[in-house]
């Protein structure tokens, strides 16, 4: 099982490096999205593993209220944009 | 229990750190410290945390970059008096220039859209204030409501300044660093530019 958190870490780099090198706010903000989500996804994963209900709803958690977030930084970005 | 993946993504804490710092424009940087929030309560939460990976993403993530996008907002703005006439005045010829090609000289619409380019290279916003007659602005620049002020020269002042026919705009800044910024970019042709200081007294609050 340790192969699939490898694979999942591998795909997460894909997001940081986008995140990294693109000048786009909004590229960003999808990275961000990205990385937000993967995370969270493996935080579920890992509370699988070891059979841990604890961590399983903080991942859970996380994974709603870091969209909730997001939701929030755009919504200011977006009025930057139109002033 | 091999955890040997428990070493790669602790590794992911420092790229995500360092690619944070490493940012300059500070909205860039505020997606990035959301990352870095996501990364690390990923970290807390495999390393068997589970309330501080859940504070991290509620207070970490969520609220304190609300907070600070608000106040990068608010604050990296360069506050530009205007009067009333000479906004209605370029909004119109904004509008008329999109159809036409006749305007000649360069107008205040131009001015503007030089001004915020300009400060856009560091990351200010520029917002326009109107007042309604010169008296004002110069009030509202002493009592630090704005940062500078933009008007056009009366014709007695071009008369009696013969090199100001080039310059229909005069720019007048209180703030040093403003004045520095503005004099090395070429506005020129367009606007003359003043530094005056406003006295602290009118600042109790």
């Amino acid at each position: 099982m340790n192969l699939v958190l490898i694979i999942m870490i591998l795909a997460l780099l894909i997001p940081i490096y986008e995140a990294w090198q693109d000048d786009d706010i909004w590229q960003k903000m999808l990275a961000f999205a990205s990385i937000a989500t993967k995370t969270s996804v493996m935080i579920l994963v890992v509370s699988v593993l070891r059979d841990d209900w604890m961590i399983g709803v903080v991942g859970v958690i996380i994974l709603s209220v870091g969209n909730a977030g997001l939701m929030l930084l755009a919504h200011i970005i977006k009025r930057m944009g139109e002033l | 229990m091999d955890d040997s993946y428990i070493y790669v993504i602790v590794a992911l804490l420092p790229l995500a750190a360092l690619i944070l710092t490493v940012q300059v424009n500070p909205y860039h940087a505020l997606v990035i410290r959301g990352i870095l929030g996501a990364v690390s309560a990923l970290v807390y939460a495999v390393l068997g945390a589970a309330d501080v990976a859940l504070t991290e993403a509620l207070v970490g993530t969520m609220l304190a970059i609300t907070l600070y996008a608000v106040a990068v907002r608010s604050s990296l703005v360069m506050r530009l008096g205007v009067l009333k006439d000479s906004l209605l005045e370029a909004e119109q010829k904004l509008e008329l220039a999109l159809n036409d090609a006749q305007v000649s000289q360069r107008s205040f619409a131009d001015l503007v859209a030089d001004l915020r380019t300009i400060v856009s290279q560091y990351h200010l916003r520029l917002e326009l204030i109107p007042y309604p007659d010169p008296q004002s602005l110069h009030q509202a620049l002493m009592a630090k409501e704005i940062h500078a002020t933009c008007i056009q020269r009366s014709p007695q002042d071009e008369a009696s300044i013969p090199q100001s026919n080039s310059q229909p705009y005069h720019t007048t800044t209180r703030i040093h660093r403003l004045y520095k910024i503005l004099q090395t970019e070429p506005l020129a042709p367009m606007t003359s530019l003043d530094y005056i200081t406003a006295l602290d007294s009118a600042e109790k609050h």
